[in-house]
């Protein structure tokens, strides 16, 4: 089966945030929930470069391994997907995670967290496929309508790829060769080691 | 056409290496490749900076050992008990030769609402611990909650009974003797036990629910805000979680105390009085007290 995988190409990335707004109007997100974020370094310097982050939908991902509830679980097509009915907000798979990419919505009494949020490479969630729970719950789910996710479908320069990940590693290694430029994915060592 | 392409890049990159070594290795024209490498680099550290420490260490604890340890806990400490309930037995003492009146109305007020508040973040943090068991969900969610009330109490009332009872839980030089005969409580005779006010064992629950507790309370407080850098966040739950076994383990042991190890040990906490006998044999070294007769 295609494993499915997120490459974001720091030479092509300016930080339009297309793909932060796409996500979160699409799927809904709450206010203080940003399931994808856009982080720039060396802003208005020579050598500036730009990186869409959301979950990598890792494999042996830290987050199903610290999650004390086991809500986090793995598809066979590799997304990582949270069961926000299992989900007690303990905020463990916040501490484990790489990326940063649990988020919890806050507003409750004394800030007190609810269950956690997080990107779905636009799978849904565990509730039944195209489900109004679902949609409410989790948002879109674009995969099972063949479609790819809604930050990659926007990305204005296709930097951040989304997809098969034999496909997309390729169109990547074709764009490296043809621009001579490395080959290495930003967070690809640390989300999916050899896998 | 691709492979053209191809070419000419492999072509350029060819010529560029020449360019850059007949300038004497001074790069004056060079692919993207060092400029890419670096930005990748420089990403990786602004994402990635510092982030594996504690990490295997906290995957460990939430994956493997965590729920195993407080089971163990919660499974060995009371079958302790229970064989020493079943060989040596409770403790009796007479009330005929008097009683003490060791716990002022204050003290108890403060522990009662100590112990309400402890019991309940016991509970509700094994919840957490056990989650998966009780299946998740609102809950739990509802448990967690519970626990940050409970513990802004616990503060409260520790904080007072530090206070209380901090002059007389100083360590002394006859608690290591209470340790080495374990306060007697692996014999039936009815010899007098090296101990002031509060003996040994009492003095560790002391200072492990208040000093602990306060720990626990700093622990928790960044851990409920996610306050701190992630890698800090992880040793914070470390920490909170191993303080909360040991914590756990003792929070038994005052129950098996109070409860089956001394024949009605609890209504001292209740009335305010103690035994005569009880004084004299589990707590020789104490004295400042007055008897108060009772018919």
């Amino acid at each position: 089966m295609a494993r499915m995988k997120f490459l974001c190409d720091i030479e092509r990335c300016i930080a339009c945030d297309g793909c932060v707004i796409a996500c979160k109007e699409g799927n809904n997100v709450p206010v203080g929930v940003n399931r994808r974020r856009v982080v720039v370094i060396n802003e208005g310097k020579p050598g500036e470069k730009a990186i869409s982050i959301s979950c990598m939908h890792c494999s042996d991902a830290p987050c199903i391994a610290v999650c004390p509830v086991k809500a986090i679980y793995q598809r066979e097509d590799g997304i990582v997907l949270v069961n926000k009915e299992i989900c007690i907000g303990c905020g463990y798979c916040f501490m484990a995670c790489p990326f940063g990419a649990p988020q919890f919505p806050s507003g409750k009494v004394f800030g007190a967290r609810g269950a956690m949020d997080k990107c779905t490479f636009c799978a849904g969630g565990p509730a039944e496929t195209f489900s109004e729970k679902e949609r409410t719950l989790y948002g879109q789910n674009r995969i099972a309508e063949g479609k790819p996710p809604l930050c990659a479908a926007m990305c204005s320069t296709k930097a951040l790829l989304a997809g098969d990940a034999d496909v997309i590693s390729d169109i990547f290694r074709k764009r490296a060769f043809r621009r001579g430029s490395g080959t290495g994915a930003w967070g690809w060592g640390q989300a999916y080691k050899d896998r | 056409m691709k492979s053209l392409k191809y070419t000419a890049a492999t072509l350029a990159l060819a010529s560029g290496m020449l360019a850059a070594y007949a300038a004497g290795h001074q790069v004056i024209w060079s692919p993207a490749s060092s400029s890419y490498l670096d930005g990748v680099r420089a990403i990786f550290g602004a994402t990635f900076s510092d982030y594996r420490p504690w990490m295997d260490q906290f995957i460990y604890f939430q994956h493997v050992l965590g729920r195993r340890l407080f089971f163990g806990i919660l499974v060995l400490i009371p079958l302790l008990f229970l064989i020493h309930l079943v060989l040596i037995g409770p403790k009796r003492f007479s009330h005929k030769k008097g009683m003490v009146y060791y716990f002022s109305a204050l003290s108890r007020l403060v522990h009662w609402v100590a112990a309400v508040s402890f019991t309940l973040l016991v509970v509700t943090g094994l919840m957490v611990i056990f989650a998966k068991p009780l299946g998740g969900g609102g809950l739990v969610l509802q448990a967690r909650h519970w626990h940050v009330v409970c513990a802004v109490i616990f503060a409260m009332s520790g904080t007072a009974m530090f206070l209380i009872w901090v002059k007389d839980m100083l360590p002394a030089p006859y608690d290591i003797k209470w340790f080495l005969i374990l306060g007697g409580y692996l014999s039936r005779k009815k010899e007098p036990v090296p101990a002031g006010r509060f003996n040994a064992g009492q003095k560790v629950w002391f200072w492990l629910a208040t000093v602990g507790g306060g720990v626990m309370a700093w622990t928790g407080w960044y851990i409920y805000t996610l306050g701190a850098e992630t890698p800090e966040l992880r040793l914070y739950v470390l920490i909170h979680s191993y303080l909360a076994a040991a914590l756990t383990a003792f929070f038994l042991i005052h129950l098996y105390m109070s409860l089956f190890a001394i024949k009605g040990a609890i209504w001292s906490m209740i009335s305010g009085y103690k035994p005569l006998e009880e004084v004299e044999i589990l707590h020789s070294r104490f004295s400042r007290f007055r008897v108060k007769k009772r018919t």
